[in-house]
């Protein structure tokens, strides 16, 4: 077998946070089945999507990471029967949160991937590394991480105001 | 904007028949204590205060500077208090909708309280001018969207006369319409800016009557979820984390906000997130009590046009 190896400038850390009954599995499927797909993706296991709390994407994004994955089991093939729809729940409603917070959404990918579908994993990984590629480092996160001093302004007029009333 | 006052003159009736209650309740012992609020040593100023006897009853007031939510005295670390019998606590409709969010969330039990409600016109945003007068400028920014003025459910609500309430800016609503209409980058550099003030001073965890977990998330270190400094990473995973604890919870109190000493817009934040819960799951903070809150339960047929 042979793959042609192609060089990028910037190569983008994908963080997979996946369930160990459907996606971790339809992972290691694509493994076994030779299937070629990024070396982007560290692939992180948990119990159910039901886990993954929303701190750990932040953590993610702040530590270095350039996209996010999620993935899990489609729904109603829940191990648990039904962590995946609570994650569903919890998730639509951190995005949202972080839509407003100003970070672009398209760094973020939710989906379904069940223990048979080693071909979708491939496509949903090459799909988010490409589109991160596209997208460029992430910044945001990594830049406050960076910021080593408490960076409120001190001189505001507001401030100024409240201490010459004191 | 010209400012127009909001007429005050129902606080004195309100102020009177809460004695009278807590009298009542009191000496026939419905009550073994109640929590309101009375008169602090600046003029105007008022602070919380818990009453057992009946001489007491007479420190009870009510006026716009009545501002914090009693709720909080319920919660958390009074959880090693031994209950000595049902508390009255007086309280407006936006701390009733605390306290029936705590109901659900199994944190207390209406037959422990006796729910004094406050017919309300609103209260004052700033406790830094306690004798200010109520005014569409002066009145909280929560008060403003406020259409609960008569608390439903509670055991006595003193019966006074509401007056016609001025109209009053939608702040909220305005503020969030503005920052949505703004590009990704532009609300990134908004909030950074907002959230490199905190100093970690966690008042508004302390506040919250929904901040009740036994140890906070943001406290632990083994794992260390979140940074404890008060550098700009760790401001700002605490506020997203919170914004998402309490989505779907929080009852728009606005304490966050009012405590907050660098002041961070908090509640804009939070009201943010219930408005898009009702949107995402027709789910609201209410007046009745819910077993479920919309991140706890789940529905097959929710939305999931962002999972591929």
């Amino acid at each position: 077998m042979h793959s042609e190896k192609q060089k990028h400038d910037f190569e983008p850390k994908i963080i997979a946070f996946v369930c160990t009954w459907c996606t971790y599995a339809g992972a290691d499927l694509a493994g076994t089945s030779r299937m070629q797909y990024p070396a982007n993706v560290r692939v992180l296991k948990f119990p159910c999507t039901g886990r993954i709390d929303p701190v750990f994407i932040l953590k993610a994004f702040q530590q270095g990471a350039d996209g996010v994955l999620v993935s899990g089991c489609h729904p109603g093939d829940c191990h648990y029967i039904a962590g995946n729809f609570h994650a569903r729940r919890r998730f639509a409603a951190f995005r949202k949160l972080l839509e407003f917070i100003g970070v672009d959404l398209n760094r973020l990918q939710f989906s379904w991937v069940s223990a048979a579908e080693g071909g979708k994993w491939v496509e949903v990984v090459t799909d988010l590394t490409e589109r991160v590629r596209a997208m460029g480092e992430m910044v945001e996160f990594k830049d406050l991480a960076l910021e080593e001093q408490w960076s409120g302004s001190l001189n505001t007029p507001e401030l100024q105001e409240a201490y010459d009333a004191i | 904007m010209q400012s127009d006052t909001v007429d005050t003159s129902c606080h004195a009736a309100i102020a009177e028949a809460v004695r009278t209650e807590a009298r009542r309740i009191l000496s026939d012992g419905t009550v073994t204590a109640v929590i309101g609020y009375a008169a602090s040593r600046r003029k105007g100023s008022t602070q919380p205060i818990v009453i057992t006897s009946v001489d007491d009853a007479d420190k009870l007031i009510f006026s716009a500077a009545c501002v914090n939510n009693l709720a909080v005295y319920l919660t958390k670390a009074k959880k090693d208090v031994p209950r000595s019998g049902r508390i009255g606590v007086v309280v407006k409709s936006c701390d009733l909708k605390a306290l029936v969010g705590l109901m659900g969330e199994a944190q207390l039990k209406r037959e422990d309280l006796y729910l004094i409600g406050i017919p309300c016109t609103g209260v004052l945003g700033s406790v830094l001018q306690p004798a200010a007068l109520l005014t569409t400028a002066s009145i909280a920014s929560k008060c403003c969207e406020c259409t609960d003025r008569l608390p439903p459910g509670c055991d006595f609500v003193p019966s006074v006369q509401l007056p016609q309430q001025p109209r009053l800016e939608q702040r909220y609503t305005d503020e969030i319409a503005r920052l949505e209409a703004m590009s990704p980058a532009e609300r990134w550099e908004y909030w950074k800016e907002q959230f490199s003030k905190c100093i970690k001073c966690y008042a508004c965890r302390q506040v919250c009557p929904f901040c009740f977990c036994e140890q906070c998330l943001c406290d632990r270190n083994r794992p260390q979820m979140v940074e404890q400094t008060p550098r700009p990473a760790g401001n700002t995973a605490w506020h997203l984390v919170r914004a998402m604890h309490l989505a779907g919870r929080c009852a728009g109190c606005a304490e966050c906000e009012r405590v907050c000493p660098m002041d961070i817009p908090l509640n804009l934040l939070n009201r943010k997130m219930a408005r898009e819960l009702k949107e995402l799951f027709n789910s609201e903070a209410g007046f009745e009590v819910r077993d479920k809150g919309p991140l706890n339960s789940y529905q097959d047929d929710d939305d999931q046009s962002f999972i591929r």
